[in-house]
Parts: structure tokens; C-alpha cells; sequence
């Protein structure tokens, strides 16, 4: 998966990929393996290498900001342009991918997609029913399905990743 | 005494009631609407509203706080710092009531508390002043007359206000053409701020640092005096870092300041905790600046050097009790300890107030560290007060060593949810004016306006990284963290979702 971060305004290209139980992710063009363990909701423990890194990571006050820490080192990062997503939420620009989630708990009752389709904007993806009404979740720009993590029938919880949907 | 109420708020309030539990005397906190779920609120034994948020409605309530006495038979009272701790009146409503004061006597808290009549009281004491006017200089004093009286002190001076503190109706004037604007300017920031215009003039000591002497008083006569404490690390007159003892403090310059601060105190016959503030000059002559008539926020790191609880025997004296210390031991400092007041401050923005929820809190320990606080995480650092999150303390053998310690400790101490001073300490405590200990008290004013408002930390490109590799990371690990704007402004739903995805992928 690919993401544009900015940090401190410098914007980083980060490539992201699983291998057994590690991350190889690629930072312009640097590559490093990555031990990445979530120790509480705001902390992540990171081996780069063998480089131990404590990130602190909480929501900020501006919309789609994230304050980081590290050490007592403050930094501002926002993850694909999220600062400006509510302009950007029309299905034009925005390079990274989009994963689904689910809004609310709920069951999923139909997939209207698999891994490889390609979809454009809007297109419905996954039905989910909750509080007894059905919820049509759409694509929110053009791409192709890399990942499907849910099946009809399942229940899933609120922020539950569905799939996840990337630039062609 | 079985029942203490503390009339405050905050790390001062949890400070005094872990003195209390230690000595097995039950505690009252007393709490605004706001701080119903604070931390001195769930440590105490009992605890009592006493109003709205706004101070005046609350922890300046004089008449809501001895009811909250009454209706949990309290059998004294602990002031803290700040709200009503040198309020006069507070003091005398609290011995009318028929219960202790933990403090000393409203007389001398008047005495103490009106600059000029201290002054009066040193001069008494055959302690040095600095040259300045000794009766407050009243609204109907003619400008022409102050003209005057400035000459006899001489420039650069500084015009006080006689109520006034915390730098508020302070200003300096280098030169006389500016004398009459600086005592309007004076006056009416003293009217607002404490109901009293009167002014006085001071002769302004060039780069002084501010040294003070903590001392006991107890009701038998006994005054003992403690080493010295350092602060002339200020911002805006306001102090950001202490130190005990001072680099600039020679034995022999302790020795007398020290019986100076004691002879201060017993002219006016004190009782209980006070501190006498001097200025130091670059000749090592010292003046009597002021004597605040209570627990001040830096008495741990007096605490840390001498091995004294400072509240347990405020306590202690205000049962009565005989100060059976031994005057050698709170001469002598054992090691080195630092201050830093860890402030709800966003240090890289003109250190704006930054209030808001605690959504994770990590205290440094350890070796020699301690954190006197009052925040907790999923605490809401209010607006209404001081914001005031920690004093994190260190204690070493020598002042390099605690230097070390505290810039370990600050890089160990998490925050997260609003900003704060930390990243603005650790910048400080690698300055080589600090090291050397070369300071003074406009020191910190001077180098924070030759920055121009560059950020105190700025992350080297490998920190970047990490800092873009772990975002990237948590939007894998939590996609909807990222994916909404969080424009509700509620970081606890951004949680839910990354823990609700965590059990999804099963990951660890």
C-alpha cells in the first residue's frame, strides 16, 4: 500500500508491504524491514532494523492531523492529504489507497465486488445492515479491489476495514 | 487533628494528601463542577463541591469552603499555593471558625503580604533592600512628587505594585522622561488586577538572579532556614525552572543569606512554612526582595537535597509540635535537584494555553525522578486555572548528573491529546548558558526573543522518517483512523476504530 505522508510539511512517499509477520516499507526510495508492534491505542513500538523507536501517535486538533511523538520530539503528520480530505471526498485526486470501513457495527449481507474488480466512483461495494436499515458503502474514487477482508454474513464492528480499494 | 480540608486544586492538592494519608489523617478534597473527575477529587477521603468552574465561584469561595469544612468536620485546613493561600482574610475565617490554619497567622500574612510594610520588616531585621520608596506611593500622590522620589532611588528602576505579584503592575523605566506613563500603566493594571493602584519604586539591579530561602517556623520560637533555592530561570516573571543549590552560591554567601531569611522571620514572629526571595547580583551582594507566606510550588527540590518533608511538617508545626530538625542538616545540600514545571503550553506557538483531554499519559521513573502531578489520562486539562500538568523533579549527586537525568526523564515522559513544554525543557537544558549555569533573571526572555519563534526541537530527517513510517503503519494497522477527518474532534472514536480493527486482523 502506498501513502502520501506529510510531516512537518516535507511530503514522503511510504510504500507499505507485509512479509511473514514484518513491514518492508519504502520511504523515497529507502527500504527498511520493520518490526512494528501496537502496544496501547496511541503507541506503536517500532524495530527499524534493530533500531528500537517509540512512536506516539494521537488525533490533533486540526481535522485529519496527527500529532506524533517521539522521544520528547513533537511532530504534525497528516496521512494522504487527509487535511484537505473534505474537499478532496468527490472522487477526483487523492493518489493512495482507500480502504472501507465499516461506519457503524452492523452485518455485512452483500459483497458486491471481488479482489481485482476494477470500480469507479461511487460504485457501491459492500451492503451492510444495521439498526435494521441497509447501508450501501460506495467507492469513493476509481481503482481496483486489492483486498477483501469480509464475507456476507459476517458481523463486523464499527472502523472494521472491509477492503481496501487502490489507484490502478 | 484527624481531618484535613485542602483548599485547592491540582498536583498541590494530591501533593498535600499523600502527606496526609502517609501520617494517617483523613483528607477532604473540595472540587468545581469541571474538576469532578480529577485526581486530588478521587485520592481523598471525602470530598465536597464547592461551585462553578470560574475561580471566584469556587476555589476562591471562602464562605462555600468552610461549609464544605463543616459538613465533613474537618478540623483544619491546608491552603496549597495560589487561590486563598495568602488571603488574609481566609486565614482569620478559617481560626474564627474554630478550626487550624495550616500556615502561618493572618497578621503576618498581612504584614508579609504588603511589600512596603516587609520591606519595613527587614530593614528591622538589618537585612539589605534594595534602595526603593518605604510607604506605598497611593493614587493621590502627585506625579511631580514620584518625579522626585525616583531621583533619591535612582535609574534603571522598576515601578511595583504594592499589592501586586507574579509581574503583574511591574514596569522598568531606564530613564525619568518615561516615569510618569510607567506608574499610570502600573496603576491601572494593579486597580484590575488587585483592586489597590499604590505603587512603589525600586532601583533595578542589573542581571540579578533570583535566590530564595525556604524556612520553618515553629510556635515556640525556633526558625530554621533551608539551602537555597535557584530561579532565575523566567518567563515573564514567572518560574519555568528551579534548582537547589544555586552555582552562583558560595558558602559564605549562604551562611548569610540564610540567617538573613531567618531574621526576617522571626522579627515578624512567623510560624509555619515561608520563603524569603532575594536578589543576587553579579558581586555576589544579595537584597531582600519579598517573603511569600506559604508552601511554595518548588519546595521539592528542598525537599530532594535535605531528606525533609516539607508539608508533613507544616503539619506537624500546626499540631504544635516543636521543629526538633537539626540546622546542620537543612544547611547542607545532598546532591543536586531540578525543577521543570511542565505547563499545558504549546511551547512552538508563543506558548499558547493548550487545553484539551489527556488521551495518554506515560510519567518518567526511575533513579532520582519524581512527578508531582495531578493529571491522569483521560483528564481534560481545564481552562480555568493554571495549566499547570507536572513538576518533574530531579535528584542526582551533582548538578551535571541531574541535568542527565532530567533530559532522560523528559524523553521518557508521553503526552499525548494537548501539547506541552516538554520539547521546550529539553531544548533548554542543552543550552551552554544553562550548563555553565550563567543565568539571570531576564536570561530566558532575552534568548527566547533572539529565536524569533523558531521551534524549540526540530526533528532531524531520520526522525521524519520514523515519524512517516509509523503513520503509515497505523493507517494499515487502523485504516479508518486516517480515512476520517476526525472533525468531530473526538480522538476517543479513533481509538475505537483502531482497536475495533486490531481484533479484525487479530494482530498483536
Amino acid at each position: 500500500m502506498r501513502y502520501e505522508v506529510d510531516v512537518n510539511g516535507r511530503v514522503l512517499r511510504v510504500d507499505v508491504h507485509r512479509a511473514d509477520r514484518h513491514f518492508v516499507v519504502n520511504v523515497d526510495g529507502h527500504e527498511w524491514t520493520i518490526d512494528a508492534a501496537r502496544v496501547d491505542p496511541h503507541t506503536l513500538s517500532l524495530l527499524i532494523g534493530s533500531s528500537s523507536h517509540e512512536v506516539t501517535l494521537a488525533a490533533d486538533k486540526t481535522p485529519g492531523q496527527l500529532a506524533v511523538g517521539i522521544k520528547s520530539v513533537p511532530l504534525s503528520v497528516s496521512v494522504n492529504g487527509r487535511r484537505k480530505w473534505g474537499r478532496r471526498d468527490d472522487g477526483a485526486g487523492g493518489g493512495g489507497p482507500q480502504p472501507l470501513v465499516a461506519p457503524m457495527p452492523g452485518k455485512v449481507v452483500r459483497v458486491l465486488v471481488k479482489v481485482g474488480t476494477s470500480v469507479y466512483p461511487r460504485q457501491p461495494l459492500v451492503v451492510v445492515e444495521a439498526m435494521k436499515m441497509e447501508n450501501e458503502l460506495r467507492a469513493k474514487r476509481s481503482g481496483i479491489v486489492t483486498e477483501l477482508l469480509v464475507q456476507e454474513g459476517q458481523s463486523v464492528d464499527a472502523g472494521a476495514l472491509l477492503l481496501v480499494v487502490s489507484p490502478e | 487533628m484527624n481531618k484535613i480540608l485542602i483548599a485547592n486544586r491540582g498536583e498541590i492538592a494530591v501533593r498535600i494528601i499523600r502527606a496526609c494519608r502517609e501520617m494517617g489523617i483523613a483528607t477532604v478534597a473540595v472540587y468545581s463542577e469541571c474538576d469532578r473527575p480529577a485526581l486530588h477529587v478521587r485520592l481523598a477521603d471525602e470530598a465536597s463541591p464547592i461551585g462553578p468552574n470560574a475561580p471566584r465561584e469556587s476555589y476562591l469561595r471562602i464562605d462555600n469552603i468552610l461549609r464544605a469544612a463543616r459538613d465533613t468536620g474537618a478540623d483544619a485546613v491546608h491552603p496549597g499555593y495560589g487561590f486563598l493561600a495568602e488571603n488574609e482574610a481566609f486565614a482569620r475565617a478559617v481560626r474564627d471558625e474554630g478550626l487550624v490554619f495550616i500556615g502561618p497567622t493572618p497578621e503576618a500574612i498581612a504584614l508579609m503580604g504588603s511589600k512596603t510594610a516587609a520591606r519595613q520588616a527587614a530593614r528591622r531585621a538589618g537585612v539589605p533592600l534594595v534602595p526603593g520608596t518605604e510607604t506605598p506611593l497611593g493614587a493621590e500622590v502627585a506625579d511631580a512628587e514620584i518625579e522626585r522620589i525616583a531621583d533619591g532611588v535612582g535609574y534603571p528602576l522598576l515601578v511595583k505594585a504594592v499589592s501586586g505579584g507574579g509581574g503583574k503592575g511591574m514596569r522598568t523605566v531606564t530613564e525619568p522622561a518615561e516615569l510618569t506613563a510607567a506608574v499610570r500603566r502600573a496603576r491601572s493594571e494593579a486597580s484590575a488586577a488587585f483592586g489597590d493602584p499604590s505603587v512603589y519604586l525600586e532601583r533595578r539591579i542589573v542581571r540579578p538572579r533570583h535566590i530564595e530561602i525556604q524556612l520553618l517556623g515553629d510556635h515556640h520560637g525556633t526558625v530554621l532556614p533551608f539551602v537555597e533555592r535557584e530561579c532565575s530561570i523566567q518567563r515573564r516573571h514567572q518560574k519555568v525552572v528551579e534548582e537547589s543549590p544555586s552555582a552562583a552560591v558560595t558558602p559564605a554567601i549562604r551562611e548569610a543569606m540564610m540567617s538573613a531569611a531567618a531574621a526576617v522571620a522571626r522579627a515578624v514572629g512567623y510560624t509555619n512554612a515561608g520563603t524569603v526571595e532575594f536578589l543576587l547580583d553579579e558581586n555576589g551582594q544579595f537584597y531582600f526582595l519579598e517573603m511569600n507566606t506559604r508552601l511554595q510550588v518548588e519546595h521539592p527540590i528542598t525537599e530532594m537535597v535535605t531528606g525533609i518533608d516539607l508539608v508533613r511538617w507544616q503539619i506537624r508545626i500546626a499540631r504544635g509540635e516543636r521543629l526538633d530538625l537539626d540546622a546542620e542538616r537543612l544547611a547542607t545540600p545532598r546532591g543536586h535537584a531540578i525543577e521543570c514545571r511542565i505547563y499545558a503550553e504549546d511551547p512552538d506557538n508563543a506558548f499558547l494555553p493548550s487545553p484539551g483531554r489527556i488521551v495518554h499519559l506515560r510519567v518518567p521513573a526511575g533513579p532520582g525522578i519524581r512527578d508531582d502531578s495531578g493529571a491522569t489520562a483521560g483528564l481534560e486539562v481545564p481552562i480555568f486555572y493554571d495549566p499547570l500538568v507536572s513538576k518533574l523533579i530531579a535528584w542526582a549527586e551533582d548538578r551535571p548528573a541531574a541535568i542527565a537525568r532530567m533530559q532522560r526523564a523528559l524523553g521518557e515522559y508521553v503526552v499525548a491529546g494537548i501539547r506541552t513544554t516538554i520539547p521546550f525543557f529539553s531544548w533548554l537544558l542543552a543550552q551552554p548558558d544553562f550548563l555553565a549555569g550563567k543565568v539571570h533573571t531576564a536570561y530566558l526572555d532575552d534568548v527566547l526573543a533572539s529565536r524569533n519563534g523558531r521551534s524549540f526541537v526540530e526533528a532531524e530527517v531520520a526522525t521524519e522518517n520514523v515519524a512517516a513510517i509509523a503513520a503509515a503503519l497505523r493507517a494499515v494497522l487502523a485504516p479508518d483512523a486516517t480515512n476520517r477527518t476526525d472533525g468531530d474532534g473526538q480522538p476517543a472514536r479513533v481509538d475505537l476504530r483502531w482497536k475495533g480493527q486490531a481484533r479484525v486482523e487479530g494482530l498483536r
